[in-house]
């Protein structure tokens, strides 16, 4: 698809610290198109989880805009910037974000509970999908009994749950080891082939330029290279 | 997300700080126990009342009075006697009119001999709702019949201690009655000469002086109604008779209703009571006869005797309004039991309203628990409020989770709260009963738990803790997302 499915416009994000004011993002206009797979790199303090934020409507710019499908993420209400990060939205973070006291099936369920699924369905959804990522025979596990891989695995099973149009993955592997990265790396390669939007902030470059088609460095809040990765991207 | 759904994310939540959850909810159920002890007993004596009238039929029943000096509107004083029953047995409603007709009496039985009071009633009055509990169904032959009913109170007075040994048994009693005959008779009456000595004491050549006429005059007279009074008051007919126990009956100890000692037939009574020339020992009685000229009138249902109240038994279907405006326009004063009642249940609502207040003071103190409970829990979850968010719940549903958690404390609280303050209730209960039976007064469960206090108990535990959960749950909602996912 040659339309853009989500772009910013002149985004910017300051915040004030103390005296100072902090210009995390400043001025960034890219977009991203259906299906593709986006890396955001960059050092740490780069911008690039606060551009992450912007994009999945977490956070509200400074000025510019984020656009959906057409639709300014700055005009929606708040129950509609909700929607749009329950519907189209999933998000993995590098420490997981699993809740503690829930099984990992309960925690793949989560998103659901924000919707009308029945709870029949909505354990069905959530067992299928661990299941598909290879976590059927740790589904009652909590994620204090699962290993990083497998936790990362569960936090991608609750972003994909609702079917999202884009994933945004904030450092997924940040928190791996080298084996249990190449699995997650892998797993991620797989969805971007079956069809999902995805962008992902690492600070690997050598990641970004093995699994992403397109790379994006950041410095200091602004865009400074944004180019088409060579098409042989593969683990 | 379903109730259920919330229920079971809110338990896992508190199970999470079990220490913090128990502490918090003991508060409530300490406040609810507090809460549903106190109104047990007011619902427990409004219970006890309320069976009262039920049981006793008090709802049909009415008393007339007749008004008195200090009525505020009383032009004239209309007597409540035996013609004004008669009006009141005619307004349309009115079953049956009996008059409180109680009176002294002497008995023997075996070997005691006491002074007690007797009331007559008539046969139809002992079928009716009221008379029948207490008479325990049973009545008289007649209204004339040679039968009595007695309380336990007048077998405590006698020394028995089994009721079922009076019954069938004969019961000699004896009325005084004041007679007219006998005040004439003491003003000439001279057996202590003194009618001598007054005629010796008159200076007979004064007579022609007019002043001097005037003062013997006067005397005289004086001396005359003193005469005429002392004998209506102390040469009183004895009429002994004797009557079957036809029954005993709980009388006043069960139902706190003025049952005299002894039950008499009204015909039988009346009798006794007036003697057979229609007064009562009372000396009013005489006086309203001689107002009403006809103290001579020897006719047993003669309009003379008058009465200080008159019971209405009423169909339960008339309108209790038309009938007291109508009673209240013969010029007589109403009391109506279901008025009372009404005033009763205002009262007992004020009461349990006082009651309830306190119970609510506890349970503020323990909606201050649910407030530090829940905002220590949001600052320690602050991360996961932020992951939730990021999942798309929205503030509402933010607001929901963590209100539900409140809600969840009351219910789990109020719930064991209802069972705690009902089980002190009990223990309390068993306490005063042992006491009341000590005390020589009839026991009863003074506390009660009706359904509609288990409800508001439960309503008010968790509109508390949603209360007291509404401040967390806003701040809850307001978590910074973004922030909260960068918390650590």
């Amino acid at each position: 698809m040659d339309s853009a499915w989500i772009k910013t416009v002149a985004l910017c994000r300051f915040y004030r610290r103390g005296e100072y004011i902090v210009r995390a993002t400043e001025d960034i206009s890219l977009s991203v198109k259906k299906g593709e797979f986006v890396a955001i790199v960059g050092a740490s303090g780069s911008g690039k989880s606060t551009l992450l934020n912007l994009l999945a409507g977490l956070d509200t710019p400074t000025s510019g805009f984020v656009e959906v499908e057409g639709s300014k993420l700055s005009s929606l209400s708040r129950r509609q910037l909700s929607a749009y990060r329950a519907e189209k939205v999933g998000m993995i973070f590098q420490s997981f974000n699993l809740l503690s006291n829930q099984t990992a099936l309960k925690n793949v369920e989560m998103p659901l509970y924000f919707g009308k699924t029945p709870r029949k369905e909505r354990r069905k959804k959530a067992a299928e999908i661990l299941e598909r990522l290879g976590m059927a025979e740790r589904m009652d596990h909590k994620p204090t009994d699962l290993s990083g891989g497998e936790q990362q695995r569960v936090a991608i099973a609750r972003a994909l749950v609702k079917n999202p149009e884009i994933l945004f993955a904030d450092e997924p592997t940040g928190n791996l080891d080298e084996d249990n990265s190449a699995t997650i790396n892998d797993l991620l390669l797989k969805l971007n082939n079956d069809g999902l939007t995805i962008v992902m902030v690492t600070h690997d470059i050598e990641t970004a330029n093995k699994i992403a088609q397109r790379r994006i460095k950041m410095s200091y809040g602004k865009t400074v290279e944004d180019m088409i990765l060579p098409e042989n991207n593969t683990l | 997300m379903t109730i259920r759904d919330l229920i079971e994310i809110s338990l896992g939540n508190l199970w999470r700080s079990k220490l913090r959850s128990f502490l918090t909810i003991s508060g409530v159920i300490i406040a609810i126990a507090a809460f549903v002890s106190m109104l047990s007993f007011g619902a427990g004596n409004q219970k006890y009342i309320t069976d009262i009238y039920v049981n006793l039929g008090l709802f049909t029943n009415m008393h007339v009075f007749p008004k008195d000096k200090n009525d505020s509107d009383t032009a004239t004083i209309v007597s409540l006697n035996t013609a004004a029953i008669q009006r009141l047995t005619d307004i349309p409603g009115v079953k049956l009119v009996y008059p409180y007709d109680a009176f002294e009496i002497n008995v023997s039985f075996a070997d005691s001999h006491f002074t007690t009071q007797a009331r007559s009633l008539p046969l139809a009055a002992t079928k009716i709702k009221l008379f029948a509990a207490i008479l325990n169904g049973r009545t008289f032959s007649s209204d004339s019949a040679d039968e009595v009913f007695v309380t336990h109170d007048f077998l405590e007075r006698a020394g028995i201690t089994e009721p079922d040994s009076v019954i069938g048994r004969e019961l000699i009693i004896c009325a005084k009655a004041a007679s007219l005959d006998s005040a004439l008779m003491n003003i000439f009456d001279d057996k202590d000469g003194g009618m001598q000595r007054r005629l010796e004491m008159i200076e007979y050549d004064s007579l022609i002086d007019l002043d001097y006429r005037r003062r013997l005059m006067r005397r005289e007279l004086n001396e005359g109604v003193r005469r005429f009074v002392e004998g209506f008051m102390s040469r009183q007919l004895s009429i002994y008779d004797t009557v079957i126990i036809k029954g005993v009956t709980e009388g006043l100890k069960s139902h706190y209703i003025n049952v005299a000692p002894i039950i008499i037939p009204e015909k039988k009574a009346a009798k006794l009571s007036a003697g057979g020339f229609g007064l009562g020992r009372n000396p009013i009685d005489l006086y309203n006869a001689a107002r009403a000229g006809m103290l001579f009138n020897s006719d047993e249902n003669k309009e003379s005797r008058t009465y200080s109240r008159v019971t209405l038994n009423l169909d339960p279907y008339a309108s209790q309004e038309n009938i007291k405006d109508s009673v209240e326009a013969m010029g007589f004063r109403v009391f109506s039991f279901a008025e009372q009642f009404k005033e009763i249940q205002r009262f007992f609502l004020y009461y349990n309203l006082g009651l309830g207040i306190i119970g609510l003071i506890a349970l503020a103190t323990a909606a201050l628990g649910i407030i530090n409970t829940m905002v220590m829990s949001i600052v320690e979850r602050r991360k996961e409020i932020g992951v939730i968010i990021s999942l798309g719940a929205d503030v509402r549903e933010i607001k929901i989770l963590f209100l539900a958690e409140s809600a969840v404390i009351g219910a789990i609280g109020a719930s064991i709260g209802i069972i705690c303050g009902w089980a002190a209730s009990r223990v309390v209960s068993a306490v005063m009963q042992a006491i009341m039976e000590r005390e020589g007064v009839p026991a009863f469960d003074p506390f009660a738990l009706p359904v509609w206090l288990i409800f508001l108990a439960l309503a008010f535990g968790i509109t508390v803790s949603l209360i007291a959960g509404y401040y967390p749950a806003s701040r809850a909602a307001k978590v910074d997302p973004v922030e909260a996912l960068r918390s650590e």
